[in-house]
């Protein structure tokens, strides 16, 4: 399949089941709630060692959000509800509870719930203070600026993690643009989140090392330096490559998701330095749900 | 939604209690099994046929029709359903009500919404005393739900409330939220004096500073509070501009000689 001088290979991406939530970040303005959230979202690329994987998934105008200021939706990711449960009361409580004028509410319901100001409460030493609200409770907690005001629980979704696709490039440069204009088209889509930096990945990494402590290590087949030592995956006129990882609540978001992605790379097209368009899989042994290129273009 | 409709007979003297005749209780029954139903008319069991005319139509909701403020306890207990009176309600409207929307398009006599744990209870007019409180001898009073009054209210709104939202666009008499537990209480109008008495914890948000407040309140200056916007925005559907359009209040924490975990907030 070739798609404007690309060619798309006949391969699919490996994603797994994943537990994720959403949580809503309000305040006085965006730039507050932004602060917040890069914070709060920020050291959580990959759950290999950042514990989970999130992201901004929204910015919301103050119509769209609980308390009617200005704010963002926030996407975490991670392996068990266990890690998720942590790493979100962690989150929320060094990055947000300290973020000036802000709100945390709940981004989706689910029959399962996580913690979000439930235990943060007794940041209040006493003088926080429980309140009802259409059925939902919220904690208000004195602080500094005045209360933060958490909501006490967020929903649980069953999702899906590490859909991705590969972009082959004649330069670093011109891989780096295409890669761009696909985090921007994926970072439109709700839903789904590209975790890593700008939403671009230049580690991909194969299973194994030849280091028995190492579970992961440089996937060398795509390493343009590697060309001549190890068995390669690349052309001769191919310098970079760079990976966009994407996570998702629904294994529609994520198609939705790698599509809008994909399309955007394809627009760049030959004429932009673009050779092929690929993906990372492990076989089709270790992840549950598949993702085919070409179906996904269809 | 169609009604089954329930029209006071001219004539008749006395107070009716309409306890079990509910939404969840006429639904589904034809005009002569709800005539054959029980009330009480001071105290003597009575069928509801001798009271009231019934239909002709049945439906799902229920509307009572009444010209004088003599049916007491109407929507008490109730679990889901609309419950429309058109007309006056006497004392106990909504009391343990624990679901549905109970509208009352005229006013509403003593002790609306006692027990009240659930559901949504509109008052058109205005409300007696006790609404929302504890009946005498018992410890709490409403403890959840919703009651919106258009009109005023009378004295001890919210006495020993326990959970729960009342919105008053008008006025409320003495001793508003006097020993409440928990909960929220709105007051558009202001209130009149003692306001908050004994409160142990919960929000009592007035529309307009009362002249004072009991001597065991501090003021603890002025906030931007979040949570009212959450608040204004969940009360908005409810009863419009009620709730203060900002979050910037006067913050009074009381009743110090009851833990002082509650609030009086007034507009800066």
């Amino acid at each position: 399949m070739i798609v404007n001088g690309i060619l798309v290979d006949d391969t699919y991406a490996e994603a797994f089941a994943m537990k994720a939530t959403r949580i809503i970040i309000t305040a006085d303005s965006l730039t507050w709630a932004k602060h917040a959230a890069n914070a709060a979202f920020g050291f959580a690329t990959s759950v290999i060692a950042c514990g989970c994987e999130a992201g901004i998934e929204q910015e919301l105008a103050p119509e769209a959000t609980p308390d009617g200021r200005p704010g963002v939706a926030g996407l975490l990711f991670a392996v068990s509800t266990k890690e998720l449960a942590k790493q979100l009361e962690r989150r929320v409580g060094q990055c947000i509870l300290t973020c000036p004028s802000t709100a945390v509410f709940a981004g989706c319901q689910g029959e399962e719930s996580l913690p979000l100001g439930k235990n943060l409460r007794y940041f209040g030493d006493g003088w926080q203070v429980s309140k009802l609200v259409a059925g939902r409770r919220y904690w208000r907690i004195p602080v500094m600026d005045g209360e933060f005001l958490a909501e006490e629980s967020t929903g649980l979704m069953r999702s899906v993690g590490g859909g991705n696709f590969l972009v082959l490039a004649r330069s670093r440069g011109q891989a780096l643009a295409a890669c761009a204009a696909a985090a921007a088209a994926i970072a439109r889509v709700p839903g789904a989140i590209a975790p890593f930096p700008g939403g671009v990945v230049r580690s991909g990494s194969k299973v194994g090392s030849k280091y028995k402590a190492l579970p992961a290590s440089t996937n060398d087949a795509y390493c343009p330096t590697l060309r001549g030592v190890a068995r390669t995956a690349l052309s001769p006129e191919v310098e970079a490559v760079l990976e966009i990882v994407i996570d998702a609540v629904t294994d529609a978001d994520m198609r939705v998701a790698m599509r809008a992605g994909m399309d955007a790379v394809l627009a760049v097209g030959a004429a932009g330095g673009i050779v092929r368009l690929s993906a990372g899989n492990y076989g089709g042994k270790l992840g549950q749900f598949h993702y085919p290129l070409r179906e996904i273009l269809a | 939604m169609s009604a089954t409709i329930l029209t006071l007979r001219a004539g008749s003297a006395g107070r009716i209690d309409m306890s079990g005749v509910l939404p969840e209780t006429t639904a589904g029954r034809s005009p002569a099994q709800i005539a054959a139903m029980t009330v009480r008319l001071d105290g003597q069991a009575v069928p509801l046929g001798e009271l009231f005319e019934v239909g002709p139509d049945v439906g799902e909701a229920l509307l009572i029709r009444a010209e004088a403020a003599r049916l007491d306890c109407l929507g008490r207990d109730m679990t889901g359903g609309t419950l429309r009176v058109q007309g006056p309600a006497g004392h106990y409207a909504g009391q343990g009500m624990r679901g549905g929307e109970l509208v009352i398009t005229g006013d509403a006599g003593d002790f609306a919404a006692s027990g009240m744990r659930g559901g949504l209870l509109r008052v058109h007019g205005n409300a007696g005393d006790w609404l929302g409180a504890a009946l005498i001898g018992e410890r709490t009073g409403m403890a959840g739900g919703v009651v919106a009054v258009a009109g005023d209210v009378g004295a001890r709104l919210g006495d020993r409330m326990r959970r729960g939202l009342v919105l008053v666009r008008g006025r409320a008499g003495n001793a508003c939220g006097a020993r409440m537990l928990a909960g929220t209480l709105v007051v558009a109008g202001g209130c009149g004096d003692l306001a908050g008495f004994a409160l142990r914890r919960g929000s009592l948000i007035l529309g307009r500073a009362p002249d004072r407040l009991p001597a065991t309140f501090n003021d603890a200056g002025v906030a931007d509070l979040t949570w009212l916007g959450l608040l204004q925005r969940h009360a908005q559907g409810i009863l419009p501009d009620v709730v203060p359009g900002s979050g910037r209040m006067r913050r009074h924490m009381g009743d110090l000689a009851f833990g002082g975990k509650g609030e009086v907030l007034v507009p800066e």
